[in-house]
């Protein structure tokens, strides 16, 4: 048997434990399906499968069992589901153009929850849009609030989407149900001085319990949308690590375009004799201040956007496991 | 149109330290006045709080105050010729007619002595009522309101003082006021009339012993603290049922009080 | 007098009223719900027909434009307190017929009850004049009926608002000079006679003291979350507290101000040395529910709720006021079955 495994890989195909065998893995923008696929994903696991779908981590699904010799006659019939992503570019019978970019994943967001401060899924897919197809084993993740359900902060690129409170004293009867919720679960950004509310906007995370909680709408949603980009998270062998805070406060459009030029510094910056170098190490490499140059080239933050100075990540590396020595 | 929120500005004539936490403050003004009968007593800035007028002479006002917050702090840092500003009076208080005869028994916790302090006071000097016998409790020695007039009718054998917990350097008596309704005579009881003010645990306690001993609850009289905003029957904060206490109380016949649940 | 307006006409006449009038009516408050990417129906100034929201009720009721959420009483300035001016232009609020029941309701309180009348509520009440809205449906969430709050006689004015045409009938004549060069046309008003949603509420008298402790409250202690979200969006909730903030660096200037305050959030009763009273929320459950439905009907001979289902809207635990009253109903049957 004779299998281009690089070609297979970035088919989105997997190279499994089983000689012979492959696992397609269909992206899903934001984990949201349309249920029409599942015929067509029934159809190709019970075909050409072993009628199992696994869940992956990253909300694509992933059908194990198939032999390699199937998956051109699989790319033709998964034609809808590409389309269906809606990419700028013409679509073929020869399935996923490129797998490196890992699924964008994202939260239920605010087509279904109260938390969420924004739609989640359709960020998720604009930001597919934007970065895919590209071999860059970038990961990508967007949650509706700062809770961060969707664990954002072990991604590359983290978007939580946040809302800026506007406070009207003219409408609050100083209940003091926003300043609790903040000083219990939150950050403790609210006070209540002289029966009316004062916001401290650098402890401020935009997570808007405090609009949820006012049951006057004494505090409400600004009209324009922010996002807290957190950056540099990942899992992994090395140094596993939670991201860290990048902007505050910033606009959708910015956060794209950041995320754009991040893949052209990582193209310009990553160690080819490596078979593959994830971004965050490539940003160990270059130094913060580097990054921070070239992803904001060309970029025009708003006049709300915080822009961290320094960045140190924490996290731990398994060279040094002191507590077993 | 007249502004019934609108607080006048009251001179403090003497500040009387009563405990470590509670001062009396004694305010020019000559307010037609009933015992039991509250102002809505403010600083400006600091807030606005009910507060029941403890006793009255020819242009004299005397309210008790317990240093508990923000008003009260601020009331605390003014001094004799300062002024504060005052609304009021209101509420139904203490009508003197309605024990005219009988055997009063005043029972009286903590500051709730203050609401009744000026009906003891009347029916010494007036001798409208058959008898008086006044039964009061605090919680320590420091918490004693009023001293020099308790101790007076301590020593006139027209009181009986107790409080909850002492020091061994107090030689009176200790326990909670129920306690020491034994110690009322109420041979005649038919005759008895009572005024139970305190906190409404007292309230309570007091008069499920009251009951027990057989006392017609037409013959109790009860003052209910409630956080009045307004004192005039609009903020709802008082309401208990369809009765407004700033209007109707706080002085309730225990009859009306007994149906009163919050 | 009755009227045939065009919408163009209607609009003509929002628009000769602007000089004497502020006209408020349910609009629609774009991206201002508490979630993301919701709205809101709520009351603002109107100036064209567009303007208007008629198909969804209103999140809060039209009390806050005369009885505000936060009202300055007055200023302590140099001592001696100052009371604010407001703007004397005269209000008309268009509103349903449970909203006209309900401002009925809020007069009882700040104008009959109690010794004096509340200088701040007339003077703002003083100025307002009803802009009826036809109401001959409802929504689903509403029992007017059930609270005898569905038909109303006090108008100053009242619309039937049709696809084309608004059909007007004009009691007040100090609207007349407004819609003198309008096809005038016979217009009664049609009232709605039965909700879908129905309400049984038990007469006075039959809700004794066995009541106030039934276990039927111990439920909401579990559920009800004290937010006041109830109490906020009520037409008749009338309860407010009175506060004191300084002002400027001078501390003996100072202002004082009420702002509304609800029997269900934590801090109604607190008194001045830490007693509260009604500390589990089933309490003020059946505090409120009392009030609504018996205490204030003992006082002044009327329902308080006015059935406008607001509460049972806005309820984020949904809690349903219509189902507590009569589950309390129902209590009471059992009882007189026992």
């Amino acid at each position: 048997m004779s299998i281009n495994t690089k070609k297979v890989i970035k088919n989105a195909y997997r190279i499994s434990k089983v000689r012979g065998q492959t696992a397609l893995r269909i992206r899903v923008p934001g984990g949201h399906i349309e249920t029409r696929f599942f015929a067509l994903i029934d159809e190709i696991a019970s075909r050409f499968g072993n009628g199992t779908a696994h869940i992956t981590t990253r909300q694509g699904l992933e059908l194990p069992g198939i032999d390699f010799e199937r998956i051109p006659e699989i790319n033709k019939m998964i034609r809808p589901l590409l389309e269906s992503l809606g990419l700028d570019r013409e679509i073929t019978d020869d399935g996923y153009p490129s797998a490196g970019t890992r699924n964008i994943c994202a939260c239920i967001g605010n087509r279904v929850c109260t938390f969420a401060n924004d739609d989640t899924t359709a960020m998720a897919r604009e930001l597919e849009r934007a970065v895919y197809p590209n071999d860059l084993h970038f990961k990508i993740a967007v949650s509706g609030c700062p809770n961060d359900c969707i664990k954002a902060a072990l991604n590359d690129f983290g978007i939580l989407c946040t809302v800026e409170p506007v406070y009207d004293a003219s409408r609050c009867i100083a209940c003091s149900a926003c300043v609790e919720t903040c000083a219990k679960a939150v950050t403790g950004a609210l006070s209540l001085r002289d029966f009316s509310v004062l916001r401290n906007r650098e402890l401020c995370i935009g997570c808007g319990e405090c609009i949820r909680k006012c049951p006057t709408g004494a505090t409400r949603r600004s009209p324009e949308k922010s996002y807290r980009l957190v950056i540099m998270g990942r899992t992994g062998r090395k140094n596993p690590r939670m991201a860290e805070t990048f902007l505050k406060w910033a606009d959708r459009e910015s956060i794209v375009k950041i995320i754009q030029n991040g893949y052209a510094f990582a193209q310009r910056h990553i160690d080819r004799s490596l078979e593959k170098e994830h971004v965050g190490y490539i940003v160990d490499r270059t130094g913060f201040a580097t990054f921070k140059d070239e992803v904001l080239q060309d970029v025009r933050l708003g006049e709300k956007v915080i822009v961290a100075k320094h960045i140190q990540w924490g996290g731990y590396r398994y060279t040094s496991d002191a507590g077993f020595r | 149109m007249i502004n019934p929120f609108l607080p006048s500005k009251m001179k403090i004539l003497d500040i009387i330290p009563e405990t470590e936490i509670d001062q009396t403050f004694v305010l020019a003004g000559r307010k037609p006045v009933k015992p039991g009968q509250f102002f809505q007593l403010s600083v400006p800035g600091a807030g606005e709080a009910p507060v029941s007028v403890s006793d009255f002479e020819d242009d004299k006002l005397f309210v008790t105050i317990r240093k508990v917050g923000r008003l009260t702090n601020a009331l605390f840092a003014l001094a004799p010729g300062d002024y504060i500003f005052a609304r009021g009076p209101y509420g139904n208080g203490f009508d003197y007619r309605d024990y005219v005869d009988s055997d009063l028994k005043v029972i009286a916790g903590g500051t709730g002595l203050a609401p009744v302090k000026k009906v003891i006071k009347h029916f010494i000097a007036n001798k409208s009522i058959a008898s008086l016998e006044v039964l009061l409790g605090f919680k320590t020695p420091q918490d004693i309101l009023y001293r020099r007039e308790v101790r007076a009718w301590v020593d006139a054998g027209l009181a009986t003082l107790t409080v909850d917990k002492a020091g061994p350097d107090w030689s009176g008596n200790t326990g909670l006021i129920t306690g020491y309704l034994k110690n009322l005579d109420l041979s005649n009881l038919e005759n008895c009339k009572f005024i139970v003010v305190g906190p409404p645990i007292m309230i309570k306690f007091i008069t499920i012993e009251l009951l027990l001993l057989q006392v017609p609850e037409e013959n109790i009289w009860v003052s209910l603290e409630r956080k009045m905003s307004c004192g005039l029957g609009k903020c709802g904060h008082c309401k208990i049922g369809e009765t407004y206490v700033c209007l109707e109380g706080p002085a309730f016949r225990f009859a009306r009080a007994r149906r009163l649940l919050d | 007098m009755g009227y045939q307006l065009s919408r163009e006409q209607f609009d003509r006449f929002l628009d000769r009223l602007q000089d004497d009038y502020r006209v408020f009516g349910p609009a629609l408050d774009s991206d201002k719900g508490a979630f993301s990417d919701t709205d809101r129906i709520t009351y603002k100034n109107i100036r064209r027909l567009d303007d208007l929201e008629l198909n969804r009720k209103s999140y809060f009721s039209p009390k806050e434009i005369f009885f505000p959420i936060r009202e300055t009483l007055f200023r302590f300035c140099e001592g001696e307190p100052t009371v604010p001016q407001i703007d004397d232009k005269k209000i008309a609020i268009l509103l349903r017929p449970c909203d006209s029941n309900a401002i009925d309701r809020l007069d009882a309180i700040f104008l009959e009850n109690g010794p004096f009348e509340d200088f701040y509520y007339k003077r703002r009440r003083e100025n307002v004049r009803f802009f009826l809205i036809e109401c001959a449906t409802g929504f689903d969430s509403c029992w007017c009926v059930s609270m005898n709050a569905n038909t109303t006689k006090r108008w100053d004015v009242a619309f039937r608002f049709g696809e084309d045409e608004i059909l007007v009938d004009v009691k007040s004549e100090e609207f007349l000079p407004y819609l003198d060069d309008c096809p005038q046309k016979p217009f009664e008003i049609r009232f709605i006679y039965e909700n879908t949603k129905k309400v049984r509420v038990p007469e006075v008298g039959e809700v004794t003291l066995d009541h106030f402790a039934h276990e039927l409250w111990n439920e909401y202690t579990a559920r009800c979350i004290a937010c006041g979200r109830c109490n906020t969006s009520c037409p008749t909730c009338s309860c407010f507290t009175v506060l004191d903030a300084p002002l400027g660096a001078e501390k003996k200037m100072g202002e004082r101000w009420r702002a509304w305050a609800g029997c269900h959030i934590d801090g109604f009763t607190d008194m001045a040395g830490g007693h509260t009273f009604r500390q589990s929320r089933g309490e003020r459950m059946r505090f409120k529910t009392m009030h609504k439905i018996n205490d204030y009907r003992k006082r002044f001979g009327k329902h308080q709720c006015v059935g406008c289902g607001r509460c049972d809207d806005v309820c984020p635990q949904y809690i349903s006021f219509a189902r507590c009253i009569n589950t309390l109903s129902d209590c009471i049957e059992e009882g007189k079955r026992k």
